[in-house]
């Protein structure tokens, strides 16, 4: 990679976020060894956070300061960032988490720095990048033509970097002004639908749309009634379809789960689900298309109707078969 | 109040694509159909509830693509938008997100809109890029993954919850004029009603040529399709049905996972 790497750390409540490690990760995927880590927050919170980047990654760390940025809000890194930026030499890559704020701020940033930008990037090619499309079937190889690129990484596909430096990295607190913004931060809110029967859970029996219909959700529950400590999980769009509600709903913006057992019942795969559910013990995937991307994390497949299957299945089980 | 939603065409079934991976390229199969992105059908139906409630508001429909994308312009009508918008591409194309929000900006330019909603992505790309793109190339606010809206009563601002990692919500206010990207599961969209099916019928689609249309240059270019990353080389489970159900059910036992 030419020019220079930054990596936009992600924050809450004083603490970087974890998915910042697996951007370090990435970089050194890139053959990037010294990206300049950037955190953005209000004074009273910069300093401790730049130290943790320096800390925990050996590299340099520009805080950029300022009392807009003191909740997060897609216009507040904004109108700090593009200036930055503008100022930065032309050639550089600027990266951030695939997550609900990476993707809040990434490609308005490019589009303010005349910058290209490829989002949930999960490999890297010669010179180009690599994302899933078309439900996880395929994948496409991106070339960007422009000096300027911004990176939104699926933090799930790079490991946190785990490397203990010797030294911390320097670290320079830019202010940043006090831009006046016309978004207003209210606060966060905690789940509305967070499910503590799920995380309990020993054995997950899952429903997706290759269900059908919410008349079939009968059938997931019959199966889910032959595991002791079992529970109910659904993909979003089962929920979207008021089959469950969404107090059963696994993935990026619903519960993460690792059971013992994780059965996915017509669950095609795609990547908001498997962020909630791939550190499962152990993954049975039911679906009738056999390039489903589902398959690829499981540990056993069966190609099969599940409307006809899990029948089959409940009552060979119940028949001491 | 006028709203702009944005909406997407999209294949029904990935099922129905064909792979060409000496070429590096998908095309769509002999069977494939095509229908509006869920995501976009919730924006749409934020966007006509959102008129429900102010009486004056007016709600148009925006589509880039083939002539064949006319049909789910169409459709946005059916379901009650009062003016559709195709901005027409020669033919099958394969846009990047970048090129879909300046061609929507370019068209949208000029007419006022307070309001512009849109999917937060689209099921096939899943880039979740061109609210965003629009809102910085017009110069608008921007929020996405919205499952809450409330205008303000004088209509000058609008306070949303961004749905976030593990089901919490963000919470902000943003002055108008605005994006908003809609996650799924905000509203529940309808079916058409009779009245509107028959009145979209006779509708005029506003058809404006993408040539004629100002856009810079492409910031990207899709190098090829590849297959899938090679992942976990799970055991296919082989067989009969029946012999399926038996193997499996050997297996869960074996890991103490089913009882005896």
């Amino acid at each position: 990679m030419n020019g220079r790497f930054f990596i936009i750390a992600l924050h809450e409540g004083g603490r970087v976020r974890e998915e910042t490690w697996r951007l370090v990760s990435f970089a050194r995927r890139c053959g990037v060894a010294d990206p300049v880590m950037m955190v953005l927050s209000d004074e009273g919170a910069i300093e401790q956070l730049a130290d943790e980047l320096a800390h925990r990654t050996g590299l340099d760390v520009a805080g950029l300061a300022g009392s807009h940025l003191r909740e997060y809000s897609a216009e507040a890194y904004i109108r700090t960032l593009v200036p930055f930026f503008r100022d930065a030499p032309e050639e550089a890559h600027i990266v951030t988490a695939h997550t609900s704020r990476g993707i809040d701020f990434a490609p308005q940033l490019s589009a303010g720095i005349d910058a290209c930008c490829i989002t949930a990037v999960e490999d890297v090619g010669q010179g180009t990048f690599i994302r899933s499309v078309h439900h996880g079937r395929f994948r496409a190889e991106v070339r960007a033509d422009r000096p300027r690129v911004v990176l939104t990484v699926l933090p799930e596909a790079f490991a946190p970097d785990d490397v203990a430096p010797g030294n911390p990295g320097k670290v320079r607190i830019v202010p940043a002004g006090d831009i006046s913004l016309s978004t207003c931060s209210r606060g966060a809110r905690a789940p509305v639908h967070a499910n503590m029967g799920l995380t309990r859970a020993e054995v997950i029996v899952s429903a997706g749309r290759g269900l059908g219909s919410g008349e079939n959700i009968r059938l997931v529950t019959m199966l889910s009634s032959l595991f002791p400590k079992s529970a109910l999980g659904a993909t979003r769009a089962v929920c979207d379809q008021g089959w469950l509600d969404y107090s059963h709903q696994i993935g990026s913006t619903g519960n993460t789960v690792s059971p013992r057992l994780y059965l996915a019942c017509g669950i095609s795969g795609a990547i908001q689900h498997l962020a909630g559910m791939r550190d499962s013990g152990m993954i049975v995937a039911v679906n009738t298309d056999p390039c489903a991307a589902i398959f690829r994390v499981a540990h056993y497949g069966i190609v099969e109707d599940l409307t006809t299957f899990i029948p089959l299945l409940v009552d060979r089980y119940l028949r001491g078969e | 109040m006028k709203i702009l939603v944005c909406i997407k065409e999209v294949y029904d079934s990935p099922e129905t694509l064909v792979f060409d991976e000496s070429a590096g390229r998908v095309t769509f199969g002999p069977h494939t159909v095509f229908r509006m992105n869920r995501y976009d059908e919730y924006a749409l139906e934020e966007a006509l509830r959102i008129r429900e409630r102010l009486s004056s508001a007016v709600v148009d429909a925006i589509s880039v693509g083939s002539p064949r994308v006319s049909r789910i312009i169409r459709r946005a009508l059916e379901m009650g938008a009062n003016h559709g918008i195709h901005v027409q591409t020669p033919g099958e194309t394969c846009l990047s997100a970048f090129e879909r929000a300046h061609l929507i900006a370019s068209a949208a330019r000029g007419r006022g809109y307070d309001l512009v909603l849109a999917g937060v992505m689209a099921e096939d790309d899943m880039e979740s890029q061109v609210g965003p793109l629009l809102a910085a190339v017009l110069e608008y606010g921007c929020a996405t993954g919205v499952i809450f809206e409330e205008i303000s009563a004088d209509g000058s601002r609008v306070a949303v919850e961004r749905e976030v990692e593990g089901g919490s919500r963000e919470c902000l206010t943003l002055a108008l004029p605005c994006v908003l990207t809609i996650q799924s599961g905000i509203n529940t969209p309808r079916y058409p009603a009779l009245s509107h099916v028959l009145r979209a019928r006779s509708s005029e689609l506003e058809c404006i040529e993408a040539s004629g249309l100002a856009a810079p240059p492409p910031t990207q270019g899709l190098v090829r399709i590849l297959p899938p990353a090679q992942g976990r080389q799970g055991e296919v489970i082989e067989g009969a049905a029946v012999e399926k159900a038996d193997k499996l059910i050997r297996i869960l036992r074996e890991h103490s996972l089913l009882p005896r």
